[in-house]
């Protein structure tokens, strides 16, 4: 079931909180809503699944309007960010509220509790009350109503928020396999980056009223389109330099630790205007002193992560970068050193607005995590 | 606290024994009474030690109440009787009433809605003889007057604003999101309401309704304006029982206890949402 | 996915979810019109020269029964009786509220059990309590008779007597409303953070000053809301009056709505009976208005705690 909505405004009091936001979502796809909290993106699902009206807009789902359609007849199944479940029902019966509402067979809803309670691993506390339940219980057992009636559109509220880190991780892994064999549009909400390019076919990321980009994970990865969605996504959080291109003698060149380097031509019309350089960790590598685009740094401090080492390094003119590098791969720890920008992968801002330049090429290199 | 002086501890004693002595000798003092007969409650100086004797309450309970005139045909039973009933039916009246206002009060949240809640709720501070008064002038033009209908009508002056707000603070309680997952899952709003709204506020609902009770067989006014002798309930039965019985002192005694036990009893089993209740649902106890 | 349902707008009678509130809430609303009819018929009456006994000579008078007042000595009478019933019931049982919750703060069994005791004087119907210390007052076989004249007070005739009837209804009524105010008090001194407690304990401030500092302001709020309700209520109070004297000695505790309730039953006079209910009324909307406003705050305040 394909999802559109065009135009659509929702205020609380005087709080603006979507501003004509429009939105095409494919049958079967996955779109992740990131964004800060606040953002409208909790507000967004509660108005598709239709138990808030917009103030105008419309929403259309697989072809049909849903103005004036109720919740219950939008044959959609949603998970709370606060699992919501209802506290006088057991496990079975919160699961089996969405099929209930079919007047199913009492056997065929058994069955089906069942099959989706052992697919989460949960089977064994359908009996419990949600105040007996585990947060991986409940959280497990929100997700099994939401999917219990095996709907075509499936909206996920932040469900990994209210649940602990191991929890999580194991969920990231288990979830995309899960919602691909629902074959459901889904819409998940997340304020987690990671959680958003592992679950999402497409990221809409929303501020300021409404959606400020929207792509795959890669394309909000590697061509943020403002230095606020670049330094969303990440982990440490891209560079970014104040830099003035200038005019070299084979094109467009910006000036670092005393050096030049030369930038993409197709920036040649942000020479002399203040830029901001956004360049993500990993596209700084240690490099000889003698290689192309090679810049004298200072180490300042290391810090070795899982399946990273981050370095803090500060320029000569005492810029501070971050440079990242897998485990294990060889660099230096103290003292000076040299780095090199992988220029392809670097993207330039109006430092003023902190929207991204147009003219960029696609940056050549596969993303990397 | 633990190092206070024996002198404090000694005080406090002192001081709770007599505020129970104050608040319970009454009742103690009354209770005795009915359990005696005119001769040993008229002796002077008054003792506790007399034999007891049910006469009272099977005078009570029998209808007939022997005087030295002879013998008195009372109905207090139908009082008691008629206590009942008014309050029964005028909080059956005031949950069917007030239950899906308060939701729609404390749920849905609609234009002028809590102006409504906040005239209804004023209602509970105006003096009712204010409305009273003409309300006899116009039963009597529309044939409501002496009749359980009008009187379990007017009641709803003090059952349903307290059912109204106590219910609606319930319902308030309940996150949306759980009434919203419940639609969501295929049920219309009314069996939302029926199998989630409605259960989760059930301890309120409880609770307002043994309140609204108690208020209600609690009430002197309204019964005092517009009950004849046939429909009124105990308090005011209880009041014309003592100038017609003169000097049957066991027995208006009598009467006094069996009018206040249901509530004493039903105060006793509520007791967990009284603070709630007495205050409108300001208060958590 | 199995078989994808369609939405689609159900067919049948539904309600739409706009008019949803009004129609749950029109029962109730309608039974209150029925309420507010009569509310304006009596504004009407107000300004009517109406007597029950004389119908043929009703007719507008518009503010004269208001107007009359100014020169009514019974008038003035029956507004100092009433607000020195509802400030003498209002202050002791707000003295003695708190004592008895201060008394009880503690959470043992025994105080506990002791709470639940007093409420039972609450519970009881007002006018029923009335009778209850009226037969208790009784000069012939009374306690409390024979109690004052143990100490010394021979032939003390309570409510019967002009200059002792105010004591007797206000003891009745402390008898039955101090519980009310003792219970919320109660429950707000409990729900008090106990950090500012324990450092003030440790520091070794005096009681005393731990009271008038921390305790008390802390309490403002419950105490507010306690008093407003009880001087709302007690400005009207009826029952225990009427069940008590019905309003005498001569006219000595004709409170607001005594007087009214004589007024429109003895005398007939409908129209003086409805102006002075509508001063009354004036007098505890005021008061009402701000304990909304108080109710509200502690309302919130315990909702925000929840």
């Amino acid at each position: 079931m394909s999802i559109q909505l065009s135009d659509v405004r929702k205020s609380f009091t005087n709080d603006l909180v979507l501003d004509g936001v429009s939105l095409d979502i494919p049958t079967g796809e996955t779109l992740v809503l990131f964004g800060p909290s606040g953002a409208g993106k909790t507000v967004l699902l509660r108005l598709i699944a239709g138990v808030i009206d917009p103030d105008g807009g419309r929403i259309i789902v697989n072809g049909a309007d849903m103005e004036g359609v109720v919740p219950e007849d939008r044959g959609i199944g949603m998970a709370f960010q606060n699992f919501a479940l209802f506290p006088h029902m057991d496990a079975h019966a919160n699961i089996a509220s969405p099929l209930t509402a079919r007047r199913e067979t009492r056997s065929g809803i058994k069955a089906r509790v069942k099959e989706v309670a052992t697919l989460l691993k949960i089977d064994h506390v359908l009996a419990h009350r949600p105040m007996e339940l585990s947060n991986g219980q409940k959280q497990r057992t929100a997700l099994g109503r939401a999917l219990a009636a095996e709907p075509s559109i499936l909206l996920l509220d932040d469900p990994l928020r209210n649940v602990d880190a191991k929890l999580r991780f194991e969920m990231r892994l288990e979830l995309p396999r899960l919602l691909k064999e629902q074959n459901a549009t889904v819409i998940f909400v997340t304020q987690d980056y990671k959680e958003a390019m592992a679950l999402g076919d497409r990221i809409a990321v929303m501020g300021d009223s409404g959606i400020v980009q929207i792509g795959t994970p890669e394309e909000i990865y590697l061509r943020p389109s403002s230095t606020r969605i670049a330094r969303l996504f990440g982990d440490p959080t891209i560079n970014l330099l104040d830099v003035v291109p200038e005019i070299g003698a084979h094109g467009p060149i910006i000036q670092l630790s005393g050096r030049e380097i030369a930038i993409s031509g197709s920036y040649a019309g942000a020479v002399g205007q203040a830029c901001s350089l956004g360049i993500r960790p990993e596209a700084i590598h240690f490099v000889e002193p003698g290689a192309p685009g090679a810049f004298p740094v200072e180490i300042e401090a290391e810090t070795p992560l899982n399946e990273k080492t981050v370095t803090l390094a500060a320029t000569r003119n005492n810029r501070e970068i971050l440079v990242s590098r897998p485990s294990g791969a060889p660099g230096p720890d103290r003292g000076s050193a040299h780095v090199a920008f992988d220029m392809g992968n670097a993207l330039l801002f109006d430092l003023a607005t902190g929207a991204r330049m147009i003219g960029t090429d696609a940056p050549a290199n596969e993303m990397s995590k | 606290m633990d190092q206070t002086s024996t002198l404090e501890k000694v005080l406090r004693r002192v001081a709770i024994s007599l505020v129970i002595l104050f608040f319970m000798f009454p009742i103690f003092w009354i209770v005795l009474m009915s359990f005696q007969t005119n001769e040993t409650i008229l002796r002077v100086p008054p003792s506790i030690v007399f034999e007891p004797t049910l006469s009272n309450y099977v005078a009570l309970i029998t209808g007939r109440l022997e005087t030295q005139a002879g013998t008195l045909e009372v109905n207090f039973m139908s009082n008691l009787w008629n206590s009942l009933f008014l309050s029964a039916g005028s909080v059956a009246v005031g949950l069917i009433l007030g239950i899906p206002a308060a939701y729609a009060f404390g749920r849905i949240k609609f234009r002028g809605s809590e102006d409504i809640a906040f005239t209804l709720l004023s209602f509970r501070f105006a003096p009712p003889l204010l409305v009273l008064l003409p309300l006899t002038i116009y039963f009597q033009k529309i044939g409501l007057a002496d009749t359980y209908f009008g009187l379990i009508w007017v009641y709803q002056l003090i059952v349903l604003p307290l059912i109204l707000w106590i219910v609606r603070g319930y319902f308030e309680d309940i996150p949306a999101d759980i009434e919203y997952a419940y639609r969501i899952a295929g049920h219309s709003w009314f069996s939302t309401f029926r199998k989630v709204a409605l259960p989760l506020a059930m301890p309120g609902i409880a609770a307002a309704g043994l309140l609204a009770f108690i208020f209600a067989w609690n009430n002197f006014i309204f019964a005092l304006v517009l009950a004849s002798a046939d429909k009124q309930p105990v308090t005011v039965g209880a009041l014309a029982f003592v100038t017609a019985s003169g000097i049957q002192y066991g027995q208006v005694a009598a009467g006094i206890v069996l009018s206040i036990l249901p509530t004493l009893a039903l105060a006793l089993y509520a007791q967990r949402y009284l603070v709630e209740g007495l205050s409108l649902g300001a208060v958590k106890g | 996915m199995s078989d994808a349902v369609v939405p689609a707008k159900r067919k049948g009678f539904r309600i739409s979810p706009g008019a949803l509130p009004y129609v749950l809430s029109l029962p109730a609303l309608l039974v209150c019109i029925g309420i507010l009819v009569p509310f304006f018929t009596a504004v009407a009456y107000s300004l009517q020269r109406y007597r029950l006994s004389q119908p043929w000579a009703r007719r507008w008078n518009w503010g004269e029964n208001y107007w009359n007042f100014l020169s009514d000595n019974s008038f003035w009478n029956t507004l100092q009786v009433s607000l020195t019933y509802a400030i003498l019931t209002v202050g002791l049982e707000l003295v003695l509220g708190l004592c008895i919750a201060l008394l009880l703060q503690k959470r043992t069994r025994f105080n506990n059990f002791v709470s639940i005791m007093l409420l039972m004087p609450l519970m009881t119907a007002p006018a029923l309590a009335s009778l209850m210390w009226k037969l208790m007052t009784n000069p012939g076989f009374g306690i409390l008779s024979y109690f004052a004249s143990l100490i010394g007070l021979e032939d003390f005739r309570w409510a019967s007597d002009p200059s002792t009837a105010m004591l007797t209804v206000v003891l009745v009524d402390m008898w039955v409303y101090t519980p009310f105010i003792m219970i919320l008090l109660l429950a707000g001194l409990r729900s008090l953070p106990k950090q500012p407690f324990e450092a003030a304990a440790l520091d070794g401030v005096p009681r005393l000053f731990v009271f008038w500092r921390i305790t008390l302001p802390m309490l403002t709020p419950y105490l507010l809301t306690a008093t407003l309700f009880r001087a709302i209520e007690s400005v009207q109070q009826f029952d225990i009056i009427y069940a008590m004297t019905q309003g005498g000695p001569g006219d000595k505790l004709t409170v607001f709505q005594v007087e009214a309730y004589l007024n429109f039953f003895q005398s007939t006079n409908v129209g003086r009976s409805a102006a002075l209910l509508m001063i009354l009324w004036v007098i505890t909307y005021v008061l009402s208005m701000i304990f909304i406003k108080q109710w509200l705050k502690l309302r919130e305040r315990q909702r925000g705690e929840a």
